[in-house]
Parts: C-alpha cells; structure tokens; sequence
C-alpha cells in the first residue's frame, strides 16, 4: 500500500513551474485530495495539501496560501473550526476559503458561510465549475490586493501630504501673520485655514514711518500658496525696510512671484502704503474685489477698485505698478478682504456679494463698530461654521503721527565702528529722476553709521521730504496749495505723473557730510535742485507768506534736525543733525 | 432494493481519466486502499453502535465514491449517513451487505479499465 | 460639468465649450480638450454659454491654456460670458490677456 502523502508529493513536480495561485486544500479523504489537487494543478495553480483541519491551519501558517479549500468533515479540527483559526490568521488579507462538501441540507451550507466560508463546492468534483468558482474568486482577488495596495499607496501619500502640509502652514502662519499687524490702529482676521485657501496679509513701517499694508490670496493650495508666501513677505519686508518706493516692491514682487510660481499660481492682492504726516494714501489692486476707504467727515465708502492683473501673471515688462492716490484723515478707515466674504455662500447656494457688504457701511452708526458688523453679518449669513473659516478681512485706521505706534524693524549693521569721515555727493539728472527713488541707496549709506541706525526713521523722514520737496517744487515746478482740495490733491498728483514722465531738465544733487567723534557726530544734507527756488526770507522769520511748500512737512523737520536752513534763492537746503559730543 | 444500475458513470470517469491523465491507475489504487479503511470502519461503527463514527465513514466513502463516479455506491453512502444522522444504525447490516456487493462491482469495473 | 471641444474644418480654430461648474474638478479635461489637437491650432475660442460659474482655479486653466497657445502671442477668445463670470473677469483685469467678449 502507498503512501498517498507520498503520491501527493509526487505529483508536484508535475505541476507548471509557474503557478498563479496557491492553493490549500485540506480534506482527509485521499482520493477526493488526490483528485482535487489533479484538477487544480492541469488548471496552473500550486497547490499544498493538507490531510485534517490542523494540519491545514499549519500549512496555511508555513505556505501562505491565497485561496484555501477546506472539507468540512474532517478528524481532530474540523473545517468549520480551520476556517474560523485560518481566517484569523489571515487578518485582513483577501484569502476565499471555499468549502468542499457533499452535505447537501440548508442547515450546513449555512453553516458553511456563518463559519467564514465564502462559497462551497459539492462533492463529486465538476472541473468546469470548480474553473469558474476559482476563477471568479482569484480575480476577487486580485483586485482586493490591488485595491489594498492602491489603499495603502494613497495613505502613505496622504500622510505625506500631511505632513508636508503642516510644515507649509508652519512656514505660511510665520510669514502671513507676521510684521506690524498687531499695531494698535490695526484689525485683521486672517481665515484659520489660511494654508488651505492662501490668504496672507501682511503690515510694515517704512524707515520714513509709512505704514504699508498687504492682503494677497493665492490660487491654488496648501505647497502651491506657501511657495509664493515666502518671496512675497521677504520681498515686502526687506524692500519695506530698506526704504524702497511702493512702485519698486510691487515690481519686485511681481518678478519675484512670476518667477517662482507655475503658470496657473498667480497672487490678488491690494496694497496700501499710507503716509501718516503727509495724511497720502497709495493703493494698488491687483485682483482682489474693491476695498473700501470709509472716510470719517461724511461717512462715505470710496471703493478701492481692482485695476491690474493680479502678482505673478505677466513679467516685469508687462507689470503696471501705477496707484491710485487718496487723502486720507485722521478716523477714516481701511478696508480689505479676500474673496471669502463675497463669495461665502449659505446653505441655500445663494453668495453674500457685494451688495450685502455695502449695505452694512451705508446703515452704520458706529465706524468703530464696521469690522465685527462685517465678520457678524457674514457668519449670520452662512450658519455654517466650516465655511465662516474663510474669511480674511484687514481694517486700518487712520490715526495721528504721534499716535502711531508699531514695531520698527531692527537696523542691523556689520560693521559696528562705520566709517567715521566721509562726504558723498551725487547728483540725478532728468532721466534717472522720472523714473529712480535715490533714496533707499542713501539710507544704506547712512546705516552704515551705527549711531544713524537708531535714527534712520528720521533721517529717511527728512532725506524723503526734502528731496520731495526739491522735485515736486524745485524741478517739476508744482505748487502745493493745489493739495488743498481734494480735488486739486488729484490734480496734483495726475500733473506730478504728466511732468515726471516728459521730464527733459534739471537735476537734483544730494550731498551728506558726515563726521564721527568717540562718541558723537554730526551729518550734514544739503539738497540743490535746478528750480527758481523760492523766498525763504519770508519762512525764516516765521511768516507763512506764499510759501509753495507744505507746512506740516518743515514744521516736522524742524522738531527733528539740529538746524535747517535755505540757501541761493531758496533751491538750496541744508539740514543738519548733531548728537553727542561733538 | 436498488434497481440494478451501471456501478460507473463511465462518461463521468472520462473526465477524471482526462484529468489524471497517467496518474489515473494511482487515483484507483488510492480509492481502494481508502474504501477498504472505510468500509472497515462502517463495519466497526455498526458493530458498535457508534452513529457519529458511522456517519463520518459514510460521508467520507459517500465523497470518494461520487468522485469515482460510482454512482450507486455514492447513493448506498448517502442512504448509511442519512440513517447516521437520525440516530440510529436500524437496517444499516442490510446497507452495509449491498455496499459491499457494490463495491466489488465498482472495484471490477474499475480494475477492467 | 463637462468640456467638450471641436476644431474647425481647416483645423485652424479651436472651440472649447465649458458647461456647469468651471473649476478644479475639470482640470484634466479642460486640458485634454486643448492639448488633444496639438498646437497646430491658431487661435481658440472658449464658449462659456453653459458655464455657470468660474472659480480662480478656472482663470489658471485659462492662463495654462494662454501659455500653451503661445503667452503673449496667443490668440484666445472667450465668448458668451454670464454677468458673474464678467465680473470675475473684470476683477482680475483678465481682458488684458484673453479677448473677452
């Protein structure tokens, strides 16, 4: 008598060498197992036997089978009690375990499926349906592996994702809630889901204590937004800082995102950059819906209306840098917002708009009260708190120099000595003039000065009104009693475009002196335009007279410098500032 | 009493040759040495009374036997187990005399292949 | 929402109709439409009649599909536009890059 273990074993070698499947069948019966395992075999499988339910738990622990056949009588563990152990094992891998059994009641197929079993085959073996059942089964299967590694491919990505995206919002809430936002005259609220729907906003005081102010909303999300925020906030801050014009940022802004950001990334952004002492507000809308200026003396709303293609679209030879120019006083309040407000939608899909927004300034009583009454009415609108996160909305008012208060970057310089004697003369002529803000190079020069950093918001306040002064009044011939009206305000800021850009004479040439004792120093700046000048004889006895410069703007200067004096016939001045012990 | 019917289904066992191709003499020599265990065993579980034993024997014989395509002897099979699983082994010494009758008719017919 | 497109007979225009919902979920198909024909085509017109709404992800489909088209030089179209989608449009100054009508 053979060994039918044996044949079994023997009959492997004829199997294809390169099976599709494995198999497991367990069945204490030798010429149903021997008959089986022929049959799976001719049909390409590899097959391992088993001759009871324990044995068959072995093999399934040793082989790892992807489809096991198990007989349902069986001696010592039945295949009832295999089925329930294999399935265990298995977690949660896809492995069909098929019942091979001639109990032909109701009760036992039942029982069959309640134990774990996917299907049965019935006792004798027909080959052809024996085919499609584990044909049905392996393709199961197969898409079961491919769905569990499809499964666990998108969770290894999402976790990624995730992760990255968390690094990206740590980077994003450092650069888009960072700067003078915090500043006493300043309201933001910036939508916690910044890093999904990329909105950043961003406030800085320029060295001559202007005030600028940035809301931008990216396209795109999360990696996309991130990648823009960084360059915008570094650009802003560093140019802000250095004393840069608006014009020159929002042009290095653009070449920056134009450069950095995909062809479908692009940036909306309104930009303010406010002049407190000279009471000059510059915005530039790219993109974003229309602000509001809400002016304190009659209660108006003035929109500040999208006039440009949003940062990072076309390239520096495209971008139009030109502002809009508004007066602004003491009280009147700044508005800006993302699209999040108009386009917050309630649960009827209907979009709160702009008409909503507006009704909100026309019935209040309180301007105090507008920021909330905006953030108020919108979430009223929607009731649903998962959109209200949505919302970016920055309000700036405008206050008083002396009440201005914010944070001044830091002046770091290299060198702590500096240079201690020195003079610097350089002179503009009409083409550099219409289009070059000599400004910010000269303040680097004065940084050097370790003492001057200290007070380099002065200086820039001084260096920036006199030279103003010199082009506006000297070279472009523009008188400021214009600016009296609001009317004549525009006027004389659409003149002052005109005259710069058809700009064929003069010159401004600007001189510093500079000299450092052990522990003090004096710096001289004389400013000479080409212009007629003016009669200065009149101002130095305190007399008003008719005087084409702005009064506020000596006044302020004579409460910083030392002495300030006119020369020649007035198109000279020399302001000088001496400290220490000198 | 059965009506006298071929013991092989011997369009059926085509197939099982086909697919055993030259192991089919082993398959036969394997089918033996199983339904001499289990007719030895349906012999003990009826001397002893013993259901549970009789039917496990009968249903295992009852498998091998429809795989041989012996179809009256699968049918003797099921009609042991059924008697099995309602309790008793009454008429079983009738059933078991017939399959052993058949068996060797099965045998036989195979052997002759 | 859906894209469909058709080229004319000389295969010199290209017409891309959007309908529904104009934003990310149509990316891909917005991007076959046009990337399908290849760029022998010389100018393109998108057909906005059904479209309801626009989304900004829709306006950097449209600068994707300029610059496919060529950047500064390429010749786009954007008709029938629904007074929201206008108004986006004029928001974003987007008439200084496509012929919006």
């Amino acid at each position: 008598m053979k060994n039918p273990f044996v044949v079994d074993e023997l009959r492997v070698a004829d199997c294809p060498s390169v099976p599709i499947t494995k198999i497991l069948i367990a069945d204490d019966n030798n010429t149903d197992r021997l008959l089986l395992k022929a049959i799976l075999c001719q049909q390409g499988h590899e097959v391992f036997v088993a001759k009871d339910g324990h044995e068959a738990i072995e093999v399934f622990r040793e082989m790892q089978p992807d489809l096991v056949l198990l007989d349902v009588l069986m001696p010592n563990v039945d295949g009832f009690e295999a089925a329930e152990k294999i399935r265990q094992l298995a977690g949660e891998a896809f492995i069909p375990i098929i019942f091979l059994t001639s109990l032909q009641s109701t009760d036992a197929l039942v029982r069959c499926l309640d134990a774990g079993g996917d299907d049965f085959l019935p006792k004798p073996y027909n080959s052809v349906v024996l085919k499609a059942k584990l044909d049905a089964f392996i393709r199961m299967g197969e898409m079961h592996r491919t769905m569990q590694r499809q499964r666990d491919l998108i969770a290894i990505h999402n976790e990624r994702l995730l992760r990255e995206q968390e690094i990206a919002k740590r980077v994003f809430d450092k650069v888009a809630h960072s700067g003078c936002l915090n500043a006493d005259n300043i309201r933001y609220l910036l939508s916690p889901i910044a890093i999904f729907n990329g909105d950043v906003a961003l406030a800085g005081v320029s060295p001559a204590g202007n005030l600028m102010v940035l809301l931008g909303d990216f396209t795109g999300h999360g990696l996309d937004a991130a990648i823009g925020a960084m360059p915008l906030a570094q650009t802003f801050y560093s140019m802000l800082e250095k004393g840069f014009s608006l014009q020159d940022i929002l042009r290095e802004i653009n070449e920056k995102l134009y450069d950095v950001l995909p062809v479908d990334v692009f940036c909306c952004a309104i930009v303010a950059d406010i002049d407190f002492s000279n009471g000059v507000m510059q915005i530039w809308n790219g993109g974003l819906p229309d602000g509001v200026l809400y002016r304190s003396f009659d209660g108006k709303s003035i929109p500040l209306t999208s006039q440009h293609i949003p940062f990072g679209i076309r390239n520096t030879a495209h971008f139009d840098d030109s502002v809009a120019t508004f007066e602004v006083q003491p009280d009147d309040r700044l508005f800006l917002w993302s699209d999040g407000i108009q386009e917050a939608t309630n649960n009827q899909s209907e979009m709160f708009g702009e008409e909503r927004l507006l009704k909100i300034f026309e019935k209040n009583t309180d301007p105090e009260q507008l920021f909330d009454e905006v953030n108020e009415a919108v979430a009223e609108f929607i009731s649903d708190e998962a959109v209200s996160d949505d919302v970016s909305i920055v309000e700036v008012k405008i206050v008083a120099p002396i009440d201005f208060h914010a944070d001044r970057p830091d002046f770091i310089g290299s060198n702590p000595a500096g240079p201690r004697d020195w003079s610097l003369k350089y002179e503009l002529r009409p083409q550099t003039l219409s289009n070059f803000d000599p400004l910010p190079m000269l303040l680097y020069v004065l940084r050097q000065v370790p003492y001057l950093r200290n007070f380099g918001g002065q200086i820039f306040t001084v260096l920036t009104e006199l030279y103003t002064n010199a082009l506006e009044h000297g070279v472009l011939q523009l008188n400021s009693s214009l600016k009296n009206s609001t009317a004549g305000f525009d006027h004389y800021y659409q003149l002052r475009e005109q005259r710069l850009l058809h700009l064929q004479d003069g010159t401004i040439g600007i001189q510093l002196d500079y000299k450092g004792t052990g522990n003090g120093g004096r710096l001289k700046v004389t400013i000479e335009d080409s212009g007629e000048g003016f009669d200065y004889k009149n101002l130095e006895n305190g007399l008003s007279g008719d005087v084409p410069y702005a009064g506020r703007g000596i006044n302020l200067m004579r409460s910083i410098c030392h002495s300030i004096e006119y020369l020649g016939s007035g198109n000279v001045v020399c302001a000088s500032f001496v400290w220490g012990d000198s | 009493m059965n009506a006298p019917q071929p013991s092989l289904n011997y369009v059926a066992l085509k197939e099982v040759q086909g697919v055993m191709g030259d192991d089919f003499p082993l398959l036969v020599e394997v089918f033996f040495t199983d339904s001499v265990k289990l007719l030895t065993a349906i012999q003990s579980a009826l001397d002893e009374g013993n259901t549970d034993s009789l039917r496990w024997a009968a249903h295992s014989f009852k498998g091998s036997a429809g795989n041989m395509s012996a179809t009256a002897l699968a049918a003797l099979c099921h009609e042991l187990e059924g008697l099995a699983s309602s309790g008793t082994i009454v008429g079983g010494g009738h059933l078991m005399t017939q399959l052993v009758d058949e068996y060797e008719r099965v045998k036989s017919a195979l052997e002759d292949i | 929402m859906s894209i469909s497109s058709s080229l004319s007979t000389d295969g010199q225009e290209l017409q891309i109709n959007i309908e529904g919902r104009f934003d990310f979920n149509v990316h891909s198909s917005f991007r076959r439409a046009y990337e399908e024909p290849g760029n022998e085509v010389g100018s393109y017109i998108v057909d906005m009649t059904a479209a309801s709404y626009l989304d900004s992800s829709a306006l950097g489909m449209l600068l994707l599909l300029r610059d496919y088209a060529g950047g500064d030089s390429a010749s786009i179209t954007i008709v029938h536009c629904n007074d929201d989608i206008k108004k986006i449009f004029a928001i974003s100054n987007f008439e200084q890059l496509f012929d919006i009508k």
